[in-house]
């Protein structure tokens, strides 16, 4: 399963999430884009689920790992978050692969699934990660979406409830743009990358090399 | 204390603060720390704590805006449907400050203590299978690699206009073109190295040796004492509640 | 000890033989053309580069080493330039066990001295060497020389007749006065530099590592902001760090760092669209015709899948579309056959003789004989022009 130019891809994708983090501070915008990555890679392997699911979340997982340890020390926590996302867009986003890589743009089926599938992650990454959120922290992380949660609090919500609530309101949004981010760059992907990707080597990726 | 003892130190004091509640608990905890702190790391512990100071602070500071400010009660107090009271506000911010600092000390203490150790180095440490290290030197190259094409993509794209230098609605629209060029760029590199010099040189197997080569044992003496009074510190705070 | 260049023009099966005569036997250490093909991929400093291809008890005394570890050590690699991350790469061969080595154009990169530090290296260690260098038009003596030709012409560039597309342009004077730079406090790069560059003309930025050149480029396109001072293009004030830049068209060293979309239709689609109001709005048919006279005619053509030597000609089309007055070319001739390297001095003299400015940097001293230039050279935070 993890051939050498699927190592590759995992850490490509890990190294992906990580530095996109700089790009958002450097262009100074209001969003997180912290698991493009985990969507591209299962874009990029939809030949094979089972290999796209472990890919995805071992990309996810590293990067959660290097941002906790270097960056924010929430991002631990939402390892299951990372899995539930790889989850969805191995089963969902990447059954869609031939058509959003289809050229002339098919522009409104194009928006369609970037829409259903991001709102599904969003959701999806919302519930998973609100008992996280509302039992480890409060309902607060260093995200702007607390706000959100204060406000439900103060509308006399309990904190699971505020907490769901927040996310609901504010993870499909995100994942949509992740979702967006994901598809456009697995448009611009050359092909002779995804063919390597596909090919399963007759050796393992330890004896390949040697 | 070898890397692996340091990765289990860390995981333990992550357990231990998110067990802790009370003062005693996390006294104990912060003792552990410091204990670390002035016989492991000594002269690098300023830097350590700075560099937490720098990450937690800003969080602290919006939670207690959040908490504080807006919310006035504690999660506590809301669960059991109470008016509540800021200062109880302020109590839940303070503990999971506290937890939060005490992770992010752990981290920053123990990279700072091996800190002598290349990246290489550390990895060939753990005892982890070739597979992952091969996975985490991988990413951490990989990851500057990014870095640097961020920097030069960056450059030829305001000089093409296409994003600017400061916040724009420019950048907005048109920022993902800087990060689809990052991505082709690494691609590129990645796939040239796949194609024509790993095949070739059998450069995976000489990491593959250099992890072989580098046989040190997986815990130290030093290890089992850290860890034991992580664990007593992180039971006791438990057992306090 | 078998020493063999690989000679031909580009897109002539170069690569392929080089690859084919190390694909059999024992494995061969290798230094490809593309970005960070010297590195190994795996390290993430110097000191790990050095240690994942050392061999064991590696004899330092007789190895190859022109960086300075106390210095480098360090260092991450990807953040070296080009010629030390190819001085890098041959400091690893020398410690290695490899018997063997491809050089795919790498050298090219190097300065002068360290050019000839490393010929001189490769025509003594013994062990076999494949080499593939623009600039050596005859295998030095102890080499064999092995000659490519193309089978069919592939990419044929014709900038002759692409310059002769070009308008005539009045490009304005750039004065640089009081500059002053620095990217942190004590750091400073540029310190009252002061220059003027007339337009019609050819000017080679010349400074070692570290000195300046790219932060004088990102000045001038406006990356970054100066702490003090003022840039004039003709009479007007020149800041495009607050205004964008609508001046200087700039084709990178790595072209791949500089596309603005994955085919190039996306990539000139997005630049027309940033072009400022009153630049000249160049139309798709010129454009698309002047990148079939750099040898790509399908604007659906995904860029990341041409050859190297091809993207980096094709990086030239902006710059010389007509669309901005001045043109800024780093390293234009690293991979390019001396064939091509002459038509591109060619090209640069002629657009300087309608108008237009340029600027370049280059190791490659045999091209800049070529083109008719003035020197500016940055030496002690300042510059000066000879």
């Amino acid at each position: 399963m993890f051939t050498t130019p699927r190592l590759v891809l995992i850490a490509l994708c890990a190294a992906l999430n990580v530095a996109v983090g700089s790009i958002v501070y450097l262009l100074k915008l209001p969003i997180y884009l912290d698991s493009v990555g985990i969507i591209l890679c299962a874009l990029l392997l939809a030949s094979d689920r089972w290999a796209g699911f472990a890919c995805a979340s071992v990309a996810g997982t590293i990067s959660c790992v290097i941002i906790f340890l270097l960056v924010n020390p929430f991002f631990i926590w939402f390892e299951l978050t990372v899995i539930a996302i790889a989850l969805v867009s191995v089963l969902l986003t990447a059954r869609f692969a031939d058509t959003l890589r289809a050229r002339p743009l098919p522009n409104a089926k194009f928006a369609a699934i970037v829409l259903i599938c991001g709102i599904v992650t969003g959701v999806v990454s919302a519930i998973v990660s609100a008992p996280v959120v509302a039992y480890l922290f409060g309902g607060v992380t260093g995200s702007g979406s607390a706000f959100v949660v204060a406000f439900f609090l103060k509308t006399g919500q309990q904190l699971l409830n505020a907490t769901l609530l927040s996310g609901l309101t504010a993870d499909p949004i995100d994942k949509v743009l992740q979702v967006l981010f994901a598809a456009l760059l697995y448009r611009a992907t050359p092909g002779d990358f995804i063919a390597m990707l596909a090919a399963r080597e007759a050796t393992s990726a330890t004896s390949a090399a040697r | 204390m070898t890397p692996n003892g340091a990765a289990l130190f860390v995981i333990v004091m992550l357990i231990g603060a998110l067990a802790a509640s009370g003062p005693l608990g996390f006294s104990l905890l912060y003792a552990v720390l410091v204990a670390f702190a002035l016989v492991e790391v000594r002269a690098g512990t300023t830097t350590a704590l700075t560099r937490s100071a720098v990450i937690v602070l800003p969080l602290a500071a919006f939670m207690a805006a959040v908490w504080i400010g807006f919310v006035g009660r504690s999660p506590a107090e809301i669960a059991a449907g109470a008016s509540g009271t800021r200062a109880a506000a302020a109590a839940y911010v303070l503990t999971v400050c506290l937890r939060l600092f005490l992770i992010v000390a752990a981290i920053q203490l123990v990279l700072l203590r091996f800190v002598h150790l290349t990246p290489l180095q550390f990895i060939c440490a753990l005892r982890l299978p070739v597979t992952a290290k091969r996975l985490l030197a991988l990413t951490l190259s990989l990851t500057e690699t990014l870095r640097q094409a961020v920097d030069r993509a960056r450059t030829a794209l305001i000089a093409a206009g296409v994003i600017t230098r400061r916040m724009s609605l420019r950048n907005l629209v048109h920022g993902w073109v800087l990060v689809q060029t990052v991505w082709l760029s690494a691609i590129t590199i990645a796939v040239g190295r796949m194609r024509d010099k790993w095949p070739i040189e059998g450069t995976l197997g000489r990491l593959d040796d250099l992890f072989q080569r580098a046989r040190t044992p997986s815990l130290a003496p030093g290890d089992a004492v850290w860890l034991s009074l992580g664990v007593g510190a992180a039971l006791f705070g438990l057992g306090i509640g | 000890m078998v020493r063999t260049l690989i000679s031909g023009p580009n897109f002539s099966g170069r690569s392929d033989a080089l690859r084919g005569s190390l694909a059999s036997g024992a494995k061969a250490f290798v230094i490809g053309p593309y970005a960070e093909a010297a590195l190994s991929g795996l390290a993430s400093t110097v000191a790990d580069e050095i240690a994942v291809y050392r061999a064991d008890g590696a004899d330092d005394s007789a190895s190859f080493a022109p960086l300075d570890l106390t210095i480098y050590t360090d260092r991450k690699p990807q953040t070296l330039s080009g010629g030390e991350q190819v001085l890098l790469a041959l400091q690893c061969f020398s410690q290695s066990a490899y018997g063997r080595v491809g050089i795919d154009t790498a050298l090219e990169q190097l300065d002068g001295d360290n050019r000839i530090q490393a010929l001189d290296y490769l025509s003594r260690v013994e062990r076999d060497i494949v080499l593939i260098d623009n600039r050596l038009a005859t295998a030095p003596p102890g080499w064999t020389g092995l000659a490519c030709q193309p089978e069919k012409p592939a990419f044929p560039c014709d900038l002759e007749s692409l310059v002769a597309g070009v308008a005539p342009c009045a490009a304005p004077r750039i004065v640089i006065s009081d500059l002053h730079f620095a990217y942190r406090p004590g750091a400073d790069v540029f310190q009252g530099a002061a220059l003027t560059l007339e337009p019609g003309r050819a000017f080679r930025l010349f400074g070692r590592n570290g000195a300046g050149k790219t932060t004088l480029l990102k000045i001038l396109v406006g990356v970054l902001a100066p702490g003090r001072g003022e840039v004039l293009l003709g009479e007007q004030s020149y800041a495009p760090w607050r205004d964008g830049n609508a001046t200087f068209a700039l084709a990178m060293q790595n072209p791949d760092h500089q596309w603005c979309g994955a085919t190039l239709g996306e990539d000139i689609e997005r630049r027309r669209a940033s072009l400022k109001t009153g630049q000249e709005k160049v139309s798709d048919a010129r454009i698309a015709a002047a990148a079939g006279k750099l040898g790509v005619t399908s604007l659906d053509q995904h860029l990341y899948e041409l050859p190297l030597a091809a993207r980096k000609r094709l990086s030239w089309l902006w710059p010389f579309s007509g669309v901005m007055p001045w043109i800024m070319l780093d390293e234009p001739t690293i991979g390019q056959d001396r064939d091509m390297c002459r038509a591109l001095a060619a090209a640069l003299d002629r657009l300087c003789g309608l108008g237009y400015g340029v600027v370049f940097v280059t190791h490659d001293d045999d091209f800049a004989r070529q083109v008719p230039h003035g020197i500016i050279t940055i030496d002690n935070h300042r510059l000066s022009l000879d």
